[in-house]
């Protein structure tokens, strides 16, 4: 295999590349004159869809596909880009933006031009004021360069893209809360189908993409589909950017060939575990993705390996090291604490089971832990989420999965927590643990004094 | 035809029906629970209570399934659809559903209005489970008042959003929203923006649990005490279908009746709390005659026999009669009283009692798309009017006078000029107001020598007629009302009539000396529709469910007139 050139990030360390004109200067918007002026958006999609780009938000869903979905008869389609990047520990698509502004355009102009979008709305990341700041401004430059407004290129296409800052809240993230939020209603999911490509935002025909995915097309116009599938592994192809964080000495966002292994991130670019110690686990790609052990760090971090793990996906790519002495109740309290604050409350079994583990884990991490807290916790994960069909969005599978890992790759470690960790501050009564496995909470054959009714009789299982 | 398989069984489908899977399962008497999903408004299958599995069966006959349960709601059925509603995977999730509902609830029933109608209470029943895993502490929320009239318990509150979405996609008026996420949302009005829309009162019925209450009603009575009688509301031409419902001899509230040509699954707030004037304290009682000036009780046969031979009397004199029929009157009692006028005297005149009108008709008319989101193809908007014409039968009445008289009845202003010079004026009273007519209306008609009174209220012209006799109020008698849209609908009573207090339609039937008390409404509408061409449709008194179009045909209902298991507490149904 070639060596791998890096192109997502290959401006990075060019402040300069801001400027519409460096970046013209260093080849850029060569890709988007190329796509506009001989291609024809179906051109564009087919080869999109030959390069097998997948999205690049989470789902890995195939991004030619995606576009092929919009109705042939539609008269008006928007394109929302997905820069919500809510996921803890992820902050590529900030690298994206911050630090090559035009190449996100290209990539935003040469996808609407393939899905025939005049109007793009990238929804940023409400904490993302830099971000936000670069991109309007760049905006504003691509437009007086003729990159974007009327007639682009002479082509006839016609695209405005327009900014929308979220509210801080990481359900706006999933794409139909986020084309709900971009309405100015509140980020609640909505039910599919009708899925976005039929009926988006304001009820018109829409695409929904990572700026990581938008970024790559420009690439993909420019150097082709083989060249894309050149990197990777089966199913997997092209660039990746990984944020490593965590308990490494060295937190950073690398562009790497998909399907690079834990162990490759640790140490060939995060400079190892921090103060001198071992790795215990890894969170893949986002919390939600589940839990990693130490002896699945050589597992290609791609679509379709990291799956035989036992995790949901690769998600954000985002891998977050937990050094040997983190404890994993630790890891669900925060995990837990998360997805309970975060659920956006519509779904009976997100909205309740977030909360209900969450208080769960809290307790059990204080000290009132049961064993059979690990079986009910493991019951109430495996019936949330769309896994199992009981909710309309993935959050509730990205809250379940960190405790589906936990308790079948950890169990031994939680049974010995809950053993070792007993504080009577935070112990249920006895009453409260035989009324929950449904029991009595008297011992058989006992009676109890009922006022106004005297002696009650005998209480039985 | 289509053919679906539920439970392993196949079904036809009706022609032209449009269900989803919980409306195709009732159609063929199989339950599937529900909470969030409402006929009339958006899908947003946010309870997950409807879950079931679901599959299609191709043109081999082969059955694939779907790997992951579904939301009935959310699920179409069409030719080949199949359904599982009773595997033991669902009943599962049920379970596990009615568990979650349950962990940050009060469970308050003893001191809930709710209780005894409540979707909790019945589901927990019949498909819950009885341990409850959950040891932690429970959220607590706090109790606000959305309205001077409705209060919510957001401790109660199942999230279903069926509240959010009817005042925005039913009134359009949107005061309800959410605030917060997760297991600490709410439903919340606005910061000084009350929910008090015209319907706003239908959010309590829409509610499938004690959040959302009536503070009219609460407190008042456990649910489980008062008798539900299918009747009409008075409020205006509309005729909205209520369910009135009453307990130790007073009606405690109104409630709407689903009915897809006319009110849809709604009533509005006057007609809700329209059921005041069936309690009230001052209703007319007993029977009385004018006599040196004063009116003096009088015993029930003794006060017909000296009417009857007034009457009489007058009449062998040939005197002419004026006879006023409210619209408040059913189609029976109009049709009685008309004929009974009608053999008295051939030197009658008919005309119809005043018809009051307030303000402008009032229309609510959601479509498929203003505020709703998701697949709305299966949604049948129906508008709602609230009409300014505020009397129930102005349409019966007028048809049988202008059948029996031969032309149009004379108007109330007509009539009151009229009065002077005629010598009998016989009135036909029924309108729960006391103030239907004025006291110088009431002089006005004093001027005929001879005015008799036939009313449930003390009025103006109670004070001052000759004769003057109870009836059953619009609460205590049954019969028939046509309503703005020429539409004939059966009504109940709610109430047995007041202590010594007759229906009209028994005095009429003593008054002429023909048929024995209590006499059934129905008979008498039987004999209407046969003399009346314009009635021919309710022929032999029988009247349809959601009623009869009196002068066209009616569109097909595709929902097949779903009534939804919270509005009423209809859960008894399957
Ligand atoms: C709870 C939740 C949060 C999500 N957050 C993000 C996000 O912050 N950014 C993102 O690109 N995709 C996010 N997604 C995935 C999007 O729904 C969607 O799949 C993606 O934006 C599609 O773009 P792609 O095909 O280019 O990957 C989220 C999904 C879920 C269920
Ligand atoms: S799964 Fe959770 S976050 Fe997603 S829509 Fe349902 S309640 Fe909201
Ligand atoms: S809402 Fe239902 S379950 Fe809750 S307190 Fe009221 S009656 Fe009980
Ligand atoms: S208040 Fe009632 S109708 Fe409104 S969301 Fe809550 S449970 Fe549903
Ligand atoms: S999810 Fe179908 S009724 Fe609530």
């Amino acid at each position: 295999m070639a060596a791998f050139e890096p192109v997502l990030s290959r401006n990075w360390n060019n402040p300069d590349i801001l400027s519409v004109m460096t970046y013209e200067s260093m080849g850029g918007y060569a890709a988007s004159r190329k796509a506009l002026t001989t291609m024809s958006p179906d051109n564009v999609v087919d080869l999109v869809k030959a390069s097998e780009l997948r999205g690049r938000g989470g789902a890995g869903f195939p991004t030619g596909l995606k576009w092929s979905f919009l109705p042939k008869d539609r008269k008006e389609t928007f394109m929302c880009i997905n820069g919500d990047e809510s996921e803890p520990a992820t902050f590529n698509n900030r690298y994206l933006v911050e630090k090559d502004p035009h190449q996100f355009i290209e990539g935003i102009l040469i996808g609407c031009f393939a899905t025939k979008a005049n109007t793009a709305y990238v929804y940023l990341r409400f904490e993302y004021i830099k971000a936000i700041h670069i991109l309007e401004k760049a905006i504003a430059e691509a437009r007086a360069a003729g990159h974007l407004g009327k007639n682009i290129y002479g082509s006839g296409f016609d695209l405005e893209i327009w900014c929308h800052r979220g509210a801080g809240a990481y359900i706006c993230g999933e794409e139909t809360g986020l084309i709900e939020s971009l309405e100015g209603k509140r980020g609640w999911p909505r039910i599919k189908p009708p899925f976005p490509a039929i009926e988006g935002a304001f009820r018109k025909p829409t695409v929904v993409n990572n700026i990581e995915t938008l970024a790559c097309v420009p690439h993909i116009v420019e150097r082709g589909a083989d060249w894309f599938k050149s990197m990777g592994t089966p199913k997997s192809y092209g660039p990746k950017l990984y944020t490593i964080s965590g308990h490494v000495n060295k937190q950073v966002c690398v562009e790497l060939p998909m399907g690079v292994t834990t162990n490759q991130l640790l140490e060939d670019h995060a400079g190892g575990v921090w103060k001198g110690r071992k790795a215990k686990a890894a969170v893949p790609g986002g919390i939600s993705m589940g839990i990693l052990k130490k002896e699945e760090f050589d597992i290609p971090l791609d679509f379709e390996e990291i799956r035989k793990t036992g995790c949901l996906g690769l998600g954000t790519a985002a891998v977050t090291i937990m050094d040997d002495q983190t404890r994993i109740i630790d890891y669900l309290y925060n995990t837990t604490r998360f997805f309970a604050h975060e659920s956006c409350g519509q779904c009976t079994p997100c909205r309740e089971g977030t909360g209900w583990l969450y208080k769960t884990v809290k307790r059990i991490r204080s000290g009132g832990g049961r064993i059979e807290d690990l079986d009910l916790m493991s019951h109430l994960a495996n019936n949330m989420g769309i896994t199992p069909g009981t909710t309309i969005c993935g959050l509730a599978d990205g809250a379940a999965w960190p405790i589906k890992n936990a308790l079948a790759k950890y169990r031994d470690e939680l049974e010995d927590f809950i053993k070792h960790n007993q504080n009577p501050a935070y112990k249920i009564t006895a009453g409260q643990d035989a009324i929950s496995k449904g029991q009595s909470p008297l011992p058989t054959n006992t009676s109890m004094f009922v006022p106004g009714i005297g002696l009650a009789k005998s209480l039985s299982n | 035809m289509a053919t679906i398989i539920i439970d392993g069984q196949n079904y036809e489908l009706p022609e032209g029906a449009k269900f989803n899977a919980i409306q195709a399962a009732r159609h063929f008497g199989i339950e599937i629970p529900y909470y969030c999903w409402h006929p009339a408004l958006s899908v947003v299958a946010n309870c997950r209570m409807c879950e079931i599995e679901v599959g299609t069966q191709d043109a081999t006959g082969e059955i694939k399934m779907l790997p992951r349960l579904t939301p009935g709601c959310q699920t179409p059925v069409r030719d080949g659809t199949v359904l599982v509603t009773d595997s033991s995977k669902v009943l599962e999730h049920r379970k596990n559903i009615m568990e979650l509902l349950l962990i940050n609830h009060p469970l308050d029933c003893p001191v809930c209005d709710q209780a005894g109608e409540c979707g909790l209470q019945d589901y927990s029943y019949s498909h819950g489970r009885a341990e409850h895993r959950f040891v932690e502490e429970r959220n607590v929320k706090p109790k606000k008042d959305v309205s001077d009239l409705i209060v919510l318990n957001t401790d109660r509150c199942i999230m279903c959003t069926r509240c959010v979405r009817f005042t925005r996609e039913i009134t359009g008026t949107a005061e309800l929203q959410i605030m917060r996420r997760g297991d600490h949302g709410e439903i919340a009005i606005f910061p000084d923006q009350p929910l008090d829309n015209p319907l706003a009162g239908n959010v309590v019925d829409l509610c499938p649990v004690g959040a959302l209450l009536d503070k009219d009603f609460l407190h008042n009575q456990r649910v489980w005490f008062l008798s539900k009688h299918d009747t009409v509301c008075t409020g205006c031409s509309t005729g909205c279908n209520i369910s009135s419902e009453e307990n130790a001899g007073k009606v405690w509230r109104h409630k709407p009746r689903h009915n897809p040509y006319v009110n849809d699954y709604w009533i509005c707030d006057e007609g809700r709390y329209g059921y005041k004037a069936a309690n009230a304290p001052d209703l007319l009682a007993g029977n009385f005659i004018l006599d040196a000036g004063d009116h003096h009780g009088v015993a029930t046969d003794r006060f017909f026999k000296r009417l009857n031979e007034d009457l009489t009397h007058r009449i062998l004199d040939k005197q002419a009669v004026l006879a006023i029929f409210s619209p408040f009157l059913s189609v029976e009692e109009a049709y009685a009283a008309a004929t009974w006028v009608k053999h008295l005297t051939n030197r009658s005149t008919l005309a119809m009692g005043p018809v009051p009108v307030v303000g402008q008709d009032q229309t609510f008319a959601p479509d498929k798309m203003t505020g709703r989101s998701g697949d709305t193809s299966f949604l049948m908007p129906r508008p709602f009017t609230i009409s300014a014409e505020k009397v129930p039968n102005k349409a019966g009445v007028s048809l049988v006078l202008n059948q029996l008289q031969g032309s149009e009845p004379l108007n109330f202003d007509d009539a009151l000029k009229q009065a002077e010079s005629t010598p009998i004026v016989i009135v036909f009273g029924g309108s729960p107001n006391s103030d239907w007519i004025t006291v110088d209306q009431a002089a006005l008609l004093r001027k005929a020598e001879r005015v008799i009174l036939f009313d449930s209220t003390i009025n103006a012209l109670a004070d001052t007629a000759d004769y003057v006799a109870a009836i059953a109020s619009f609460a205590e008698k049954a019969g028939s009302y046509v309503n703005r849209d020429h539409r004939l609908q059966h009504f109940e009573a709610a109430l047995p009539t007041r202590e010594g207090v007759w229906t009209l339609l028994d005095i009429l039937a003593i008054l002429s000396g023909n048929g024995r008390a209590p006499i059934q409404s129905r008979s008498i509408l039987a004999e209407a529709a046969a003399k009346i061409p314009a009635l021919s449709k309710a022929k032999d008194g029988a009247v349809p469910e959601f009623g009869v179009n009196l002068t066209g045909k009616d569109a097909p209902i595709p929902d097949a007139g779903f009534k939804d298991d919270w509005t009423l507490a209809n859960l008894a149904q399957i």
